[in-house]
């Protein structure tokens, strides 16, 4: 009998509370934080972890954040024994291989919750910074060999002792960076939000008693455990396999479409994810830390199995990951990872493929799937600041069994809203000339595929242009027969004779002078299903509403 | 002396609440509303209760009316035809918002449509930087060839945005003159006028959204000033907005998303008012419903109003009472999930067919069932007798629903419902008191709604809130609110100034336009000078972030000892607000905000005499009702609301039942009758 064993009223009433707290260290940190990538794109997470570090609770956030929580707190207690850490303590970290990181600009910081001098809890949060560092602004190039380029590497160690901030490791980290007055703000940011994780945690312990608060996490736990495992008895048994291929690793343009490979075998209510036949571990900074991976296999079942699952350990018992080390899914140092985003996507859009052959119902065709992200750096005329300018675009969301996909979104483990022109505009010397969707960059089908984005920046002063950026070359496939969607482009001055489409979705130190536009244009979607099928007043309005061209429908419908 | 005349039209009932200005009194009535035709119900419960009360049309000296006739365009989708004119390569903005998904978990969840079909969404050639100054001049023919296709399309709206105009409203000016000659039967917004505020998606959709509901809102407004004066009153009806004020119909007309949110508005003013008489200031507002609930929070009687609220699932920045809304109250379906948790909520019984205790074929178990099987509710009539409950019917489908699954007995069943049902609103309290820097121990909870007052102490223990205030009539609080309310106007301007001696006369110059609109504004509004409230704020942010916290002024500054405070406020707002502040800081200032007030003849009411502390004439019966405190049920007297006087005292535990609703009053706790005639249980 599966609910036996936990109390159904106190797991809810105790994990609303919990939830409560997370989302309060979260508004806290968006608020407080400096720099507009925390602030208007919310590029932060927060959340809280039991005694032994499992995750019990998260905000709604970006998915790809959990990776960097999963091993923050494991890390902390496997470097330090337990007699050295102190109620007032917080450890900060980004190291992937160290750290229980998944890229520098990641910083996390963490801190124990004690009562009666045992640890009972950890809560921690996690920033975006926009410079640690590194042989480029912004630390997240395309063209890094090796983690050692990618910025400051911090493993675990205490930002404050005892309550007490330690100047020194703040001075070092700030040293470190491009931006060292921003950073400062966001790290305060980060300590307010623990601070007040860690109060709320204290006054629910103290409610509750530490032993009924054991009790309640390890029930909510088995809850989420509960109910991952009742989804995954839903899909037939068996094993699915797909393989898809990113463009290149921005560094060794020769090897082109790089496998990744997924055998997922469902078996009664658990699952295992081979990723075996993957492509080695590359040069560029593509590469996957196993927390990292962990994150994105987390968020792709939870999201097709059941969105309503707490983002919490108990249902990763559910799930077997098998990926050998040293391939792009489980890299080994020291492989530079600045770029994960794009793999962790298509890791996604495999074990989506893999699985439409089992649940074909609640999946979606292949999505834009790379992290499109430029990053702008250089002085900014009007008060002599050297600023860094990074942001991500979103593009199409795959088309679905029964309704076409999204146009211009976030997808998957990513989910950030871009900076308000007028702010961009106010804070950096670019002006924005175009915000689009890209009309046929849906693959058609009885149900087309979402539209991807184009965003002209013009340049006012010189300026260096760096990208991470994939499905340049590998477009997002369609499902049961639907078509698929167009692929992405960095283009400088379109439409112009100094036209230059760049070659790689990952570029570094690309001089731009005042006057040139740089476009970025992300890729579309797939369709799903077979275009003949698709509705003549949906072809009519696709038309209408210019999403899609005549001469487009009349070659796909 | 005359009378004042609240009309709140809802979507289940139509409130009303007549004042006598001699008596000091307020007279209600409550009918069922008429939704496919609103002014239906609204003449009849008129005519009612000038009747009832025997009061001729023409001695009613001021109406206040609250309509949802444009939240419910905005949801259900009814707005007008309308197209959008807007900077050249921006016509997308609209539907791409900030490229964020709708549910980062859920792939299957769509974002709402946009309210302007893409081939309406028309680009002119004109740019503005980011200082306001001109990179391209509008190409003016072109704007004429976009109408002549739009005369086409028989649109009813257009909008118009462009990029940072909020700067420099020149270009939008211009095209708004155009579309006057060009289409002049058509309504139209421009962002400069709605909203001059950056951030240029939020501004975009707050003045589409404004367009879409303005045909729609002009011609209620219309007709419901036609139908009062058929019914003979004479006075000039005013509208209530999403802000705790009133507006004119003409203003109306103008600004319909202002009234977009003004729903729960007129309930947070009303408590408000009410609150205040009984001396307290600093509240939470506790509204539970049948589907949902929504808490506010305000100090020293003043309503919190806050931009960036969402209508219908898009953005809209123009201020609005800062309510939060959650999916559950009376009617709540409880239900086991698939790990095995007992949840309550988001789906609802609704009014059809209703929890099981109501008889009227619901089979799921409600919040209200639980009500009914623990007798916090009557076990065998509410509605003082005029509905009958069916006990046996909330036991059972407890026990079938949830009991034979969990292997919970149906007591703890009930009392699970309850438990989380009320951590739900725990969770929204925090949202509007913790997460914003307040201690909600340090406030009073007005409870009401429907199921307010069953709730209200219970959830107020939790929180550590010691006194709760139970209004005379929970159920018409919202009809009392549009009497209490100011005409208001919020008028805003944005510019980026460091908090600088330097730019002392800038700013000053921004808070004097504004005040000097605000005045002008008031005075057509026919409010004289020595009336007219002016309040001024100014969002003020460090060097670099890129959120603000409003700070009140008194007015512009004129010294840099004015401008040191207005720091130092600053810096102790964040503090509080976030856990720091750092005074070393670079300050800047962002919006400049003032709001016009001009004191209406507000409602009143005059204190009762107070009686002896004895209850006991009020006592119904006893009945035995659950409470947690005691982990049993156990014998509670049960008194009747109109019964109860001045100063009489109930001593916990006790149920106090009113036509349309039923107080809890918790053992250990006693609850004390004011000369307002509220109920205050001090916890």
């Amino acid at each position: 009998m599966k609910t036996k064993s936990i109390d159904p009223i106190t797991v809810e009433v105790m994990g609303n509370a919990l939830l409560s707290i997370a989302e309060e260290m979260s508004v806290t940190l968006v608020r407080t934080s400096y720099s507009t990538n925390i602030k208007e794109r919310k590029d932060s997470s927060t959340a809280i972890f039991n005694a032994k570090g499992e995750t019990i609770a998260q905000a709604a956030a970006i998915p790809v954040h959990l990776g960097s929580m999963l091993g923050i707190c494991k890390e902390i207690l496997a470097k330090y024994p337990l007699d050295q850490i102190n109620p007032g303590d917080m450890f900060v970290a980004n190291d992937p291989y160290n750290g229980g990181g998944t890229h520098l600009p990641d910083i996390t910081i963490a801190q124990p919750v004690f009562k009666d001098g045992e640890i009972q809890a950890f809560v921690a949060n996690i920033a975006h910074h926009s410079d640690v560092g590194g042989k480029v602004a912004g630390s997240s190039s395309g063209d890094c060999t090796s983690i050692f380029q990618e910025g400051l590497r911090i493993p675990p160690i205490k930002i404050c002792s005892k309550g007490i901030i330690n100047q020194d490791i703040i001075d070092m980290i700030l040293l470190n960076c491009r931006t060292p007055k921003e950073r400062l703000g966001d790290l305060w940011a980060q300590i307010a939000s623990n601070r007040i994780g860690e109060n709320r945690i204290e006054e629910l312990i103290n409610k509750y008693g530490k032993f009924m608060f054991k009790e309640g996490l390890e029930a909510f736990l088995k809850y989420a455990e509960n109910k991952i495992r009742d989804g995954i008895k839903q899909i037939p048994n068996g094993v699915y396999e797909f393989t898809d291929y990113l463009d290149d690793d921005g560094i060794e343009l020769t090897k082109k479409h790089l496998p990744i490979k997924v055998s997922v075998k469902v078996q009664e209510d658990h699952i295992i994810l081979d990723f075996t036949g993957s492509v080695k571990q590359v040069k560029g900074g593509i590469n996957v830390v196993k927390t990292a991976l962990y994150a994105t296999i987390y968020y792709a079942l939870k999201a097709i199995i059941d969105s309503e699952i707490p983002s919490n350990a108990g249902y990763y018992r559910a799930i077997e990951v098998i990926a050998p080390e040293g391939t792009i899914v489980n890299a080994t140092p020291p492989a530079a990872v600045g770029g994960r985003t794009d793999t962790c996507q298509r890791i996604v859009d495999v074990i989506y493929g893999a699985l439409a052959k089992a649940v074909p119902e609640k999946v979606v065709a292949g999505c834009n799937s790379a992290v499109t992200t430029v990053l702008f750096s250089g002085t900014d005329p009007r008060n002599n600041n050297f600023f860094v300018y990074p942001e991500s675009l979103g593009g199409g969301l795959g088309a679905r069994s029964n309704k076409d996909g999204i146009d211009g979104v976030h997808v998957h483990v990513t989910n950030s809203s871009n900076l308000p022109i007028e702010c961009l505009e106010m804070e950096y010397p670019i002006m924005i000339e175009k915000f689009e969707f890209i009309k046929d960059s849906g693959g058609a089908g009885k149900y087309r595929g979402g539209l991807g984005i184009r965003r002209d920046y013009k340049i006012t002063v010189p300026m260096e242009f760096a990208s991470h950026a994939d499905r340049q070359k590998n477009a997002p496939w369609g499902l049961l027969g639907g078509k698929p969607g167009k692929t992405g482009k960095f283009v400088i001055n379109p439409g112009t004779k100094e036209e230059k489409i760049l070659q790689s979705g990952k570029v570094s130190e690309i001089e731009l002078k005042p006057g040139d536009i740089l476009s970025a244009q992300t890729p579309g979607s797939g369709g799903y299903g077979l275009p003949s099928e698709r509705e003549e007043k949906r072809i009519k309005e696709d038309i209408l509403l210019e999403k899609t061209t005549l001469h487009q429908a009349e070659k796909d419908y | 002396m005359g009378y004042k005349l609240g009309v709140d039209v809802g979507g289940t009932f139509t409130d009303l609440c007549l004042f006598d200005e001699e008596e000091k009194k307020n007279m209600v009535l409550k009918l069922p509303s008429t939704p496919q035709d609103p002014s239906k119900a609204i003449i009849e419960g008129i005519k009612n209760i000038l009747s009832i009360n025997k009061v001729n049309p023409n001695k009613v000296n001021y109406l206040v009316h609250g309509t949802t006739v444009g939240t419910n365009a905005a949801i259900e989708r009814k707005g007008a035809k309308t197209a959008l004119i807007t900077t050249e390569g921006f016509r997308d903005l609209l539907e791409l918002a900030r490229q964020t998904r709708p549910s980062i978990y859920d792939l299957y969840k769509d974002k709402p449509e946009p309210i302007v079909k893409r081939n309406l969404r028309k680009e002119v050639t004109e740019r503005l930087r980011f200082d306001g100054t001109v990179e391209k001049s509008l190409n003016k023919e072109q704007v004429s060839d976009v109408l002549e296709e739009m005369l086409k399309d028989d649109i009813e709206a257009v909008s118009v945005c462009f990029m940072h105009s909020y700067l420099n409203p020149a270009h939008e000016k211009e095209v708004k003159q155009i579309i006057q000659e060009i289409l002049p039967d058509v309504y139209v917004s421009v962002s400069s006028e709605v909203l001059p505020e950056y951030r240029e998606y939020e501004r975009l959709m707050t003045t589409t959204l404004n367009s879409y509901l303005g045909p729609v809102v002009s011609k209620y407004v219309n007709n419901f000033a036609e139908n009062i004066k058929e019914i003979g009153i004479e006075t000039k009806p005013y509208i209530n907005q999403s802000n705790s004020g009133v507006m004119s119909i003409e203003v109306t007309k103008n600004n319909p998303v202002r009234t977009a949110l003004s729903g729960p508005s007129a309930g947070v003013a009303g408590a408000a008012y009410i609150a205040k008489l009984a001396g307290f200031e600093d509240i939470i507002t506790f509204d539970m419903g049948g589907t949902s609930t929504d808490v506010s929070l305000m100090q020293h009687s003043i309503p919190k109003v806050a931009t960036g609220k969402s209508v219908a699932g898009f953005p809209v920045q123009v201020p609005m009472t800062d309510v939060h809304a959650v999916g559950a109250g009376g009617g709540s379906i409880a239900w086991i999930d698939n790990g095995g948790v007992l949840k309550v909520g988001p789906h609802s019984a609704g009014a059809s067919p209703g929890p099981a205790a109501y008889d009227k074929g619901g089979t799921e178990p409600t919040v209200t069932d639980a009500n009914v099987f623990l007798k916090r509710l009557n076990p065998e009539y509410i509605l003082e007798g005029s509905m009958p409950i069916n006990y046996a019917a909330a036991n059972e489908v407890i026990e079938d629903k949830l009991s034979v699954q969990t292997g919970l007995s149906v007591i703890d069943a009930a009392k699970g419902i309850l438990k989380i049902v009320n951590s739900n609103m725990m969770r929204a309290i925090r949202v509007v008191s913790v997460e914003q820097g307040h201690d909600p121990r340090e406030f009073t909870l007005v409870a009401f709604g429907g199921a307010g007052a069953l709730h209200a102490a219970h959830v107020a223990k939790e929180l550590g809130i010691k006194k709760v205030l139970v209004p005379d009539s929970p159920g018409i609080l919202c009809a009392v609110g549009l009497l209490a309310s100011d005409l208001r106007m919020d008028f805003v301007k944005t510019e980026r100034l460091k908090a600088a001696p330097q730019n002392l006369s800038l700013i000053d110059e921004k808070l004097n336009e504004l005040i000097t609109e605000a005045k002008e504004w008031l005075l057509e509004e026919g409010v004289p000078m020595e009336q007219q409230m002016i309040d001024c704020k100014i969002d003020i942010r460090y060097v670099g972030q890129n959120y603000e916290l409003s700070i009140p002024i008194k007015g512009a500054l004129k010294t840099e000892e004015n401008l040191k405070v207005l720091q130092q406020a600053f810096h102790s707002e964040h503090e509080k607000a976030y856990g720091y502040a750092n005074e070393r800081e670079e300050v800047e200032c962002i919006n400049y905000r003032v709001i016009g007030r001009g004191a209406t003849s507000k409602i009143n009411l005059r204190s009762h005499e107070a009686g002896s502390t004895d209850a006991s004439h009020a006592v119904l019966g006893v009945r035995n009702v659950y409470f947690d405190e005691v982990d049993a049920f156990i014998n509670t007297k049960v008194y009747q609301r109109k019964k109860l006087k001045p100063n009489n005292i109930i001593e916990g535990p006790a149920i106090v039942e009113q036509m349309d609703s039923t107080t809890v009053i918790p053992p250990h706790s006693k609850a004390q009758v004011d000369l307002y005639k509220n109920i205050i249980i001090n916890l």
